[in-house]
Parts: C-alpha cells; structure tokens; sequence
C-alpha cells in the first residue's frame, strides 16, 4: 500500500513537470529583496528551507500577498500549539490570527522573529502601560527586564492576564514568603496566600514597595487592626463588622448622608455594599474603585454600556467613562440618581446655551404625546446615545420633530 | 368495558397533562387605558410601585411621596384617592392583603408600613424572632395568600416569610452567583419567583423547598434590564424590562414565549416602567414611571 502511494505520489509530481527549486528557490530570482531577509539571524523555517509555497500560492489567491489562505490558517497549521487546549487567558491577536503584529514571516534579526525587540514590542500595542511603566517612580524589576518574565506571549493555561502561573505562585517564584522580613512588612499578618496584586502594582508605582498609586489611608498607616482582627488573633484577616457597618466605623457622615436621601443606589444596601464598587486597600483608580469607572458600573448597568458604544458620536462624560458626572453612585434625592433635580439642570451644567437659546422645554411646555409629561432634554435625546446622530430617538430630524409636531407628517 | 374506559381515559387524561400545561397559547396584550391623574386631577410623578386585584388598584406615586387608591368597578377604574403620610414619604412599592389593608415599602426609611383599608397607619412590620434582624434591607415584597409577606432581604441576601404581625416564618437564602435581585413574585402554587436584573434570569422555590433554582436560561437576547415580576392565575411569568421599555412573557416552566410592548411615549408604549401586576380578570397595570402614568392592558389568549 506504501509503495502503491509512494509511486502514485511521485507519479502526479513529475506530472505536474515542476522545475527544480519551484517551491522557492525560483521565487528569489525575482523577488531578489528576499535575499537581504534570509541573511537576518532568525529566518523562519520555510524560508530557510525555500519552501515559499508552504504559505503562498504561487498562481492565484483570494488573500493578500498571495497567501494561500488567511494567516491564522497559514500559521496554526503548523504552530497549533501556541494557545493551549484549556487555556484560562489567550491573547486577542493570537487568537484573531494577527500574528504578524509581533513576528515577521519571513526572517528577523530578533529571537522569534520578532519585529521588534523585548518590552518595545509590547509596549507598542500596550502604549498607556509603555508610558506609566517609563514614567513610574518604582519600577519592578522583571518587568523592565522582560514583560515575558511574567508574561506567556500566546496564552496560559494556568492563569487570566497570560500569566505564567497563578498569583502568588509567581511572585513567590521570587519574593520568599517565609522570610521574617516578609511578616514584618505585613504587619505580621498572614499575607503570604493572598492576592499580592489586590494591593501592589505588578509593573512599577510612584509609592514605595509598588503599592497602588491610591491608598486607604488605614492601610498606608499599617493600622490594619482598625479594620481586621489583630494580626495574632485565631482569625487575623477577619475584619471587625460586616459590610457596611465597618466602613461606617471612619466614613459615618458619609455613609449617614447615603442613607438619608431619598433613593439609595441599591448595591450600597447589599450585603456586599461599599466593596461591591471599591477595594479596600489599594487600587490604581481614584476614590479605591476596583476598576476604572466604566467598568465598575458596566458590571451591572452592561445594556447602557452596550447603548453608548452603537452611538456615532459619545455623549462627552460617556465617552470619558465618567458616569459621576450625571449620576450620584450613592444616593440621590433625584430620579435615576442624577445630581440635580431635574434633567434640564442636569443637562444645563454643561449645555449652558440651552438656557438662552432652545426648543422649548421646561414644565409650562407640556409634552404632546403625553399630557401628564412636560418637554425636557430627553424628550428628543437619550443621554448615553442611540444609533442615530445627536443621540436622537429616531432616524432622521424631521422623523423626530413630527413626533409632537404631526401637523408636519407626511 | 367499563374497567377499560377507564383505564383508557386515565392514559388518555395523562397524555394530554403536560400539553395542557407546557403548551400555553401565545398572550397577546390589548391597550385599554392610562391613568395620569388622582381623583383632584392632580398629576402622577414618577409612579414605582403597584398592586392590584379584582375590586381595587393601588399606585406608590413616588415622585409625590404619596400613595393612590383607586377603585375597579364595572371595568372602569375610578378615584384615585391620595394616602400621604410622613412615615411613608417615598413609597416605592406597595401591596393589599385579603382583609384590605394596605403595605408600602418607604425607599428612605426602609422599613414596611401597614396602613388599615383607608389608608391610616396602623405600624411598621416589626420583625420577631427573625435571625440577624439588624441585617434587614428590603428591596420589594409581596403578599402571599395566607397574608403572609414575602420579603426581599438583600443585606442578608434572602427571602424571609413572615406573618401579618411580623412573626418569623422562615427565609430562604438567595442562590449563589446571583447578580441582582430587584423584585419577587409568588406564584399560584406557593412558590417564590426572583428577578435577577443584573443575571437576566429568573429564579424559583418551590413552596416547601429550601433553596432557589433557576427557572430560565439568560434572557439577555430578550430583556436589557428586567426590574418586576409577577404571575397570571395560570401561572405565566411576566417581566418588566425597564431599560427597553418592554414585557417579557414567559410560561410556568421559564420559557420564552414573547415580548411585547416598546419604548416611547404615546399610549401603549413604556419609558422606563418599573413593576406589573395582573388582577385574576386578567388586566395588567404598569408602573410606567418616565411617562408619570399607569398603563392598563387586557391579557388575551
């Protein structure tokens, strides 16, 4: 049976009457540009071996360059293994199929060949990361060295974020928790199985020891014991009240004026309730969010995050992630717990025109369609956006204005 | 013979059960009318809160720190008496019990307020022998059909049961991995529904059980932001998806059957309604509050 293939194989190839090198090797005599990029330190296999038809198609192709199919086909065939069966993180270009972001097909005088050398390659798709990490005060270590120390390029198996292991598998790798200086610098709590990046930047910081740039100041103090039991107690990381009642111990005028509005933004009255939005200890975004402000509300409210996104231009504070800017995150006397009585007020702290040139609105102007209801901001516009311009209810201008203006419909 | 009849209609009665059980014919709403205004002619702000049943139509008209009682009487809805009081200065919700009285819950002060048929305060629920009452945060709460209130506790992530005077029944404690619970629903059969807004997924126990289950899949595809939640007599779940503007229809056993109703201001359209509720002829009232006004629809089969 072998044989009968082997023959019939090499039959249907002299059928084909291809020239010698004509995987290849002939390609370069026009392509003579080639010639410099096989002569970089790192070639890629099939150019070495002048086998260019293992990626193009030498006659006709529905791909770019004359690939032989899209690059994520082209490369998976052989580098099958590069994201895991079961990975737990996988890069987005690697998984896309965008592997010429990082690599060159062909050859490079970087390991890999990589277009670019070390964290410059990262950092040029990771530009904010590229600029905090240069700017930083603290930087750690391993990262300046390589993000790859930390980092899989591809993805992991055993971590999100394409760590190499788990947090804090890997950081013990190198900071020994059994040393006593360990404990002394964590007040002697039993810190060593916890989350170390749920208080340390793992890439570089403007504090000391790479602490989140954002501190709760009873932590900064090391008064952990204000919250936590003390650090030689049977429970040490227990804190002293649940919820709520313990952060009412230092923020009570906070938490008193919370609860004497009218609304309360109700996660504030869960269980949870101040750690459904912030961290306790430290975190990179202002007032200890856990994530940046979009984020954070985007984890209840995703249909309005979804909204704003099909808008062809972004309400300003939409864009900006800035819900605040409309909304009290606690409480509010006012509906949908925006921080001024109404929405033409509301509307007003940055519209400032509208209260000298507009449609009319306000509550002597009684809204057409509904006799109960006067004309204000979101009678026309929807303020986290629609899919139409000016964040309009609908299609077209006249569309909208013959809403309530019918005389006009035609 | 007669044995065989009737070992034939049992197999026959047994074949068509589940059919007429899952097989729900598909509900189509009808528009009748919308109440904007209390009996002075005094407007509607803002209304979050409703209850219903056959002789009676009770409004938390937020918006005026007020509550409304209006009368149902040969199809036709009349009165809108105000019940204003300062121990229930922001109702957002409110429910009738068999005797008349009425039950409001008071956004700012948190607690239930019991007022008799007329709308005078006879209390607060005091909760009585209740584990962690100190931990107590209702969000909504229904009343069952021995009168019992169903509360949704989320500071302590549960349902607590208690009798009319307050006395501790028992709880059941919200299900794991939950995402938010705005609302709850007792069904026909005793069991207690949940509104899972932020999961998109409705939860149920059934009337003896201890623990919650889910009774749907993720109706992300259908809701954006689903707050209220009751049953019709047959035991059809309905939803209010408050950011859409819009009525989820799902059968007793949580699936899909329809959506219905859209965003916008005319009659028969929704801006932002919060709750729902359908007496046992069969109309459903909406809180439909960025329109200040109650909607009324005929469910038809």
């Amino acid at each position: 049976m072998v044989i009968i293939f082997i023959a019939g194989l090499a039959y249907s190839q002299n059928n084909l009457r291809l020239k010698p090198g004509a995987k290849g090797e002939i390609c370069l005599k026009c392509h003579v540009n080639f010639q410099k990029k096989i002569k970089r330190s790192f070639v890629h296999t099939p150019v070495k071996t002048g086998n260019c038809s293992a990626c193009h198609d030498p006659h006709t192709s529905s791909h770019e360059k004359m690939l032989a199919d899209n690059t994520r086909e082209i490369c998976y065939k052989c580098h099958k293994s590069v994201i895991p069966e079961k990975a737990v993180s996988a890069h987005k270009v690697v998984v896309e199929g965008n592997c010429l972001n990082c690599h060159d097909p062909h050859g490079s005088n970087n390991r890999f060949n990589l277009i670019k050398a070390g964290n410059d390659l990262c950092f040029s798709c990771h530009k904010e990361m590229g600029e905090s990490f240069t700017k930083v005060k603290f930087k750690h270590n391993p990262v300046a060295k390589s993000c790859l120390n930390c980092h899989n390029p591809h993805a992991s198996a055993k971590s999100g974020a394409l760590l190499k292991d788990t947090v804090p598998s890997l950081c013990i790798k190198c900071h020994q928790t059994s040393k006593p200086e360990f404990a002394q610098r964590h007040s002697n709590y039993p810190v060593a199985k916890a989350n170390c990046t749920s208080c340390h930047n793992p890439h570089g910081s403007d504090k000391a020891t790479l602490l989140f740039t954002n501190v709760h100041k009873p932590f900064i103090n090391k008064m952990c014991n204000q919250c936590h039991q003390e650090p030689n107690s049977p429970a040490p990381l227990k804190v002293k009240k649940e919820g709520i009642d313990l952060c009412k111990g230092c923020h009570s005028n906070m938490v008193n004026e919370i609860f004497y509005k009218n609304k309360i933004h109700w996660p504030a009255g869960s269980k949870k309730s101040c750690q459904e939005c912030h961290t306790p200890h430290a975190s990179i975004e202002k007032a200890l969010l856990k994530k940046p402000m979009i984020e954070v509300c985007g984890k209840c409210h995703a249909d309005t995050i979804e909204r704003q996104k099909k808008a062809p231009k972004m309400h300003e504070p939409v864009k900006e992630g800035n819900c605040t800017a409309c909304h009290n995150p606690h409480s509010s006397n006012n509906i949908l717990l925006i921080q001024q009585p109404g929405i033409i007020e509301l509307c007003g702290t940055c519209h400032e025109w509208q209260k000298h040139v507009t449609h009319p609105i306000g509550e002597k102007f009684i809204d057409p369609r509904n006799k109960n209801l006067t004309v204000d901001c979101l009678s026309c516009h929807r303020s986290h956006g629609t899919e139409y311009k000016n964040m309009l209810h609908f299609a077209t201008v006249s569309q909208m204005c013959t809403q309530c203006h019918k005389e006009y419909q035609r | 013979m007669v044995k065989f009849l009737i070992n034939l209609f049992f197999v026959i009665s047994m074949l068509f059960a589940p059919l007429k059980s899952f097989g729900a014919e598909p509900v189509k709403v009808t528009y009748i009318a919308s109440i904007y205004f209390d009996s002075k002619g005094s407007g509607l702000k803002l209304p979050e809160g409703i209850a219903c049943n056959e002789k009676l139509l009770l409004v938390a008209d937020t918006g005026n720190n007020r509550l409304l009682r209006y009368i149902i009487e040969n199809n036709a809805i009349k009165g809108g008496e105000e019940i204003k009081l300062p121990e229930l200065s922001y109702p957002i919700r409110v429910q009738v019990n068999s005797r008349g009285e009425i039950f409001g819950i008071d956004s700012k002060q948190r607690r239930i307020a019991r007022l008799n048929p007329e709308g005078a305060l006879l209390g607060f629920i005091e909760l009585k022998e209740m584990p962690s009452p100190e931990a107590f945060m209702p969000r909504s709460f229904k009343i069952g059909y021995a009168d019992n209130i169903y509360v949704l506790d989320i500071l302590s992530e549960r349902v607590v049961i208690i009798d009319l005077e307050g006395k501790y029944q028992k709880q059941i404690e919200f299900p794991k991995n939950y995402g938010f619970f705005s609302d709850l629903a007792i069904d026909s059969k005793g069991g207690i529904l949940l509104m899972d807004t932020v999961g998109s997924m409705v939860y149920r126990a059934s009337k003896d059980s201890k623990s919650f289950s889910p009774v749907t899949g993720n109706l992300k595809e259908y809701a954006n932001f689903p707050t209220g939640i009751t049953t019709d007599n047959t035991g059809g779940i309905y939803l209010v998806d408050q950011n859409s503007g819009g009525i989820l229809i799902l059968g007793q056993d949580g699936s899909f059957q329809t959506r219905l109703l859209s965003f916008g201001w005319d009659e028969g359209f929704l801006n932002y309604p919060t709750q729902l509720c359908i007496n046992g002829e069969g109309k459903m009232f909406i809180t439909d509050r960025n329109n200040n006004r109650i909607q009324i629809f005929s469910l038809v089969k």
